[in-house]
């Protein structure tokens, strides 16, 4: 009992990271129908952007929860000003294009953002310091949980929820779900859709700087390369949840993180990837909009 | 009409006569080339012209490439004849993985292919039944012989590549003009008007499916041969990605436009290997570009003298 | 019109080529560098890449070999096979006598062959034991290969420390895997209990569901045979998952990034590896590493890029001594005259299928200074 407790914290807190690099992949679907392969890179580029802010930081205060405050706030606004100038430049250009020639300018931009790192930063991996925060790890039961852990898990669930509080209450919210079912006609209401688009790369990045951050202060080890592994999970978490449907990216993100445990955990650890894609292949057979289902009406 | 022919004739000569002025390395990149061609042409087919957003290409070049090594590393058998079972194998493959999933809208269609890939690579790297050799993959691949000529230069490699283009090539043009190509057309502008006049979609889509794998397959076989060696890594998700951006970049439905798409995305990069660790950013400068100026691709299909007017979007 | 561009770029192609065959001339000794420059294996490909400059530079102060220069050229492989054998026709053609690389088994395989068609030189750090399987007269592997690990592994494992109850890990690499099967081969013949063996994918940086899994087995060691970037972030979530049991990573987990990575964690756990750059008694270690760091301001990626090194060394040691240019001479000398030359990782000499002769593996407990220290050794 006490190894299947462990493994859904495990799941759990792989899964919110998932969660919340996936609500960028599901927000910029929602408005613009447009698959930003660029986004886990941009959530590498975070992690980096956070290791060199932390660093300059811990020279000159010594109180590790201002620095970590400061280092979220500054990562934050970067990472989002790098989302709006990458929306600007690779795509705002072709919104009137074919669907597809946005997605070959997205792998275009990933490829830009990842050799950029390793230009700037170099091939070898970064390492985060080890003491930010404290390693504290609580044994409850025989299962374990530290406090980076739980941290994760906390501030996951309380951005998600704001996020859902803001989508559905506020007006700007309401605007975005209103561009995302039909951008005509959102226009015609009084809507700049420009400036949803733009707050909805905002939010995203933001999101996903968060995620990025927590990759780097949790697993410590950050590489050029591996926005492609997070951004690849976290745009299968999207689908799975219903892409363009924001509680489904939460969602989606959970259950591919406590699913990829389990198989690691009772089956086989070497075939955890590809059945984790055998299930996604199944809800696509079955539940083409995935689980939760597509908030977007399909024009026909 | 005849102009199109002469400048292909020369496009032809040119490629003929091209191994005899290269350095190896060279010819090894050039008939690397023609072997991609053929399987960017074979993603067109249903990216392209049927319009399904495929990104898993890889694998059916893959399993060409495999059923060849295994058949022979294995089992001994002589590389021409794995060829047949190098074609069915994906064609089978092509139209049981796709008959699921056809009816996906675009990018779910996308993601479900992705999946297929990397399932596939990860049996691959698992050394499903015992053959596929695990993450090495397989060495020392023999040459095909035909009446004790044995196609063991790099030259001799290079015309059966060029073999393969040119079969490619005749297929599609074939495909053009046939009424299959036109129903994949249709049902590629407007799938619930195409359905409306009476064409069976799905058929066409498997058709469409089924077909890609299979040239796929065959290239794959001249893959192995050129290498001697196939791994996993050869045919990951990443290869799919690289062989989706070549046909849009190039231009859908476009041969010329394909052609040019790898040109780009694979010759280039190995031309400006000096410029090393920038060559992929640049590489990326390049993608975005290439799509803000010419949405449709370097080279877009052009289909007659349509009025203006006809297709105002 | 743009029909007329490919014609153009096609004839660009071919007056290139040209152009490089033309500029070959014979006043100069050439060195080929095969590496991944860019990729997963990058700062391992351009260590190497510096070093055979920095050695290259240093001999042509003192005026070439010869009489000659060295000119290195460098191939980026990626890491990849395909690409390998791209560069080794790259290099061939452009005339070198020897090449240094690939760092990774996979890509130095993938060329051997035809370097051995040509008669080049290959020397490389790739452990996998089917590269010495050819016997090509051209081949020098310059480390210890897996086979040596994974014996001297499992004695460490049985006869010093006793292990009832053993858990390995592997990643998909093809170092891996063979290094990680050998390990448990070579234990089962020493008739330790292997309770568990699993796979990781490289760089997910999760590991934690596959360790809860092995945790459920109660091992007394978790072997893990991949490389340091994985094997630090395994150590750190063993401790963070309340594991007791040992670990012991293979040859690739030593670097000091691992300690980084796994923090306080790494205090205790061990490794096993030939000795580390910095522990290398030889006074030719000593000066080239000052060399080194002098010229780039940091220190080799590796001991690995050390095993090349010493691979250079000799090569170019038995051009002098031979004072030919003939690679069927360089390597015959080089097969039954060089004894005990004096590289940085230790005496270097060849068997005749190209296998260094002696290896020097050592295992190391990482103590609370975080500093290594030897616990077993031949």
């Amino acid at each position: 009992m006490d190894i299947f407790l462990q493994q859904l914290i495990n799941g759990l807190t792989i899964g919110s990271i998932y969660a919340l690099v996936a609500l960028g992949y599901t927000m910029v679907y929602g408005v613009l129908k447009l698959i930003n392969f660029a986004h886990g890179d941009l959530v590498a580029f975070s992690a980096y952007v956070g290791l060199v802010v932390m660093m300059q930081l811990s020279g000159a205060i010594s109180s590790s929860v201002i620095i970590i405050l400061l280092t979220f706030l500054v990562t934050i606004v970067v990472i989002a000003i790098s989302g709006v100038t990458l929306e600007r430049i690779a795509y705002k250009p072709l919104r009137k294009a074919p669907r597809l020639s946005a997605v070959v300018s997205a792998l275009g931009a990933s490829l830009v953002i990842e050799n950029g790192i390793m230009l700037i930063w170099g091939p070898r991996p970064k390492i985060f310091p080890a003491d930010i925060v404290p390693n504290i790890n609580w044994n409850i039961g025989g299962v374990y949980i530290g406090l980076m852990q739980l941290l994760v898990l906390v501030i996951s669930f309380v951005l998600m929820f704001v996020l859902y509080f803001f989508v559905n209450k506020t007006k700007l919210g309401t605007a975005m779900r209103a561009s995302a079912i039909d951008q005509d006609a959102a226009r015609l209401m009084g809507i700049n859709v420009d400036k949803i688009i733009m707050t909805t790369f905002i939010i995203g990045s933001s999101l996903g700087a968060v995620g990025g951050l927590f990759i780097g202060m949790y697993y410590r080890g950050i590489y050029f390369n591996m926005g492609w592994i997070y951004g690849l999970n976290a745009f299968v978490a999207a689908i799975i949840g219903g892409i363009g449907n924001i509680p489904g990216a939460m969602l989606g993100g959970m259950l591919l993180g406590i699913f990829n445990a389990l198989i690691s955990g009772y089956l086989s650890s070497s075939w955890a990837l590809a059945l984790t894609y055998v299930l996604l292949i199944i809800i696509m057979i079955f539940r083409p909009t995935g689980i939760l289902g597509e908030r977007v009406a399909e024009k026909v | 009409m005849n102009k199109k022919y002469l400048s292909y004739g020369i496009f032809f000569l040119i490629l003929l006569i091209l191994p005899f002025f290269l350095s190896s390395r060279w010819v090894s990149v050039a008939t690397t080339f023609l072997i991609y061609s053929a399987v960017a042409l074979s993603q067109d087919i249903v990216l392209g012209r049927a319009g399904m957003f495929n990104m898993g290409h890889a694998l059916f070049f893959g399993l060409g490439a495999y059923s060849t090594a295994v058949l022979n590393t294995v089992y001994g058998v002589p590389i021409l004849l794995t060829i047949p079972v190098a074609i069915i194998l994906p064609l089978v493959f092509g139209i049981l993985l796709a008959a699921p999933i056809v009816h996906l809208r675009g990018d779910y269609l996308l993601v479900t292919t992705i999946g297929f890939n990397i399932v596939f690579t990860q049996a691959l790297k698992n050394n499903i039944f015992g053959v596929t050799g695990g993450p090495n993959g397989i060495f020392g691949i023999d040459v095909p012989k035909i009446f004790g000529y044995s196609f063991s230069s790099q030259t001799s490699i290079y015309f059966m590549a060029f073999g393969l283009l040119l079969l490619t090539l005749f297929i599609i043009r074939n495909l053009e003009t046939s009424k299959t190509g036109r129903a994949l057309h249709y049902l590629n502008e407007d799938s619930l008007a195409s359905e409306c006049v009476g064409i069976n979609t799905r058929f066409y889509r498997l058709f469409a499916f089924g077909l890609s794998a299979a040239i796929a397959g065959l290239a794959g076989v001249v893959f192995a041969v050129q290498f001697s060696a196939v791994s996993p890594e050869a045919f990951n998700f990443l290869q799919s990605v690289l062989f989706f951006t070549i046909v849009l970049v190039g231009g859908p439905s476009s041969i010329e436009g394909v052609l040019l798409g790898t040109f780009f995305m694979f010759v280039l990069p190995e031309i400006f290997r000096q410029f090393a660790e920038a060559r992929y950013l640049i590489f990326g400068v390049a993608m975005i570009l290439i799509m803000i100026w010419r949405p449709k691709g370097i080279w877009p299909a052009k289909f007659g003298r349509i009025p203006k007017y006809v297709f105002k979007d | 019109m743009l029909r007329k561009g490919l014609l153009g770029v096609l004839a660009f192609v071919v007056v290139l080529l040209f152009g490089v065959q033309a500029a070959m001339s014979d006043d100069v000794i050439k060195i080929g560098v095969q590496a991944p420059i860019t990729g997963k294996f990058a700062s391992e490909g351009q260590s190497i890449d510096k070093s055979v400059r920095l050695i290259a530079k240093q001999y042509n102060e003192k005026g070439g070999i010869l009489g000659k220069k060295i000119e290195v050229i460098t191939c980026d492989d990626e890491g990849k096979a395909v690409k390998a054998a791209i560069c080794a026709r790259q290099l061939v053609d452009k005339g070198v006598i020897a090449v240094i690389g690939s760092y990774t088994s996979t890509c130095a395989e993938a060329a051997e062959s035809i370097y051995y068609k040509a008669g080049v030189l290959q020397t490389s750090d790739g452990t996998s034991d089917s590269l010495v399987k050819h016997g090509y007269w051209t081949f020098f592997r310059n480390s210890s290969p897996n086979s040596a690990e994974a014996a001297f592994t499992a004695e460490f494992f049985t006869k010093k420390q006793h292990y009832k109850r053993i858990a390995t890990i592997s990643d998909y690499s093809t170092f891996s895997t063979d290094l990680t099967n050998a390990v448990i081969k070579n234990i089962k013949k020493l008739g330790g209990n292997i309770v568990y063996s699993g796979k990781i994918t490289s760089g997910s940086q999760n590991f934690t569901p596959i360790l809860t899994k092995i945790k459920s087995f109660n091992p007394d060691v978790i072997y893990f045979g991949g490389y340091y970037t994985d094997g630090g972030l395994i150590r750190a979530q063993m401790k963070q998952l309340g594991i007791k049991a040992d670990f012991v990573g293979g040859d690739s987990n030593d670097n000091p990034e691992f300690i980084k990575l796994a923090g306080k964690a790494a205090v205790g756990a061990y490794l096993v590896n030939v000795p580390l750059p910095e522990m290398l008694p030889y006074d030719t270690a000593k000066e080239f590493l000052k060399a080194y760091k002098d010229a780039y301001h940091e220190t080799p990626a590796s001991i690995w890029t050390l095993f090349n090194v010493d691979g250079l060394r000799a090569i170019l040691y038995s051009i002098e001594q031979t004072k030919s240019l003939d690679t069927k001479k360089i390597a015959d000398y080089m097969h039954n005259k060089l004894k005990n030359f004096p590289g940085i990782t230790g005496p270097v000499e060849w068997a005749s299928n190209g296998e260094r002769i002696g290896s020097a593996y050592m295992a190391y407990r990482i103590g609370d200074d975080l500093k290594y220290h030897i616990v077993y050794r031949h």
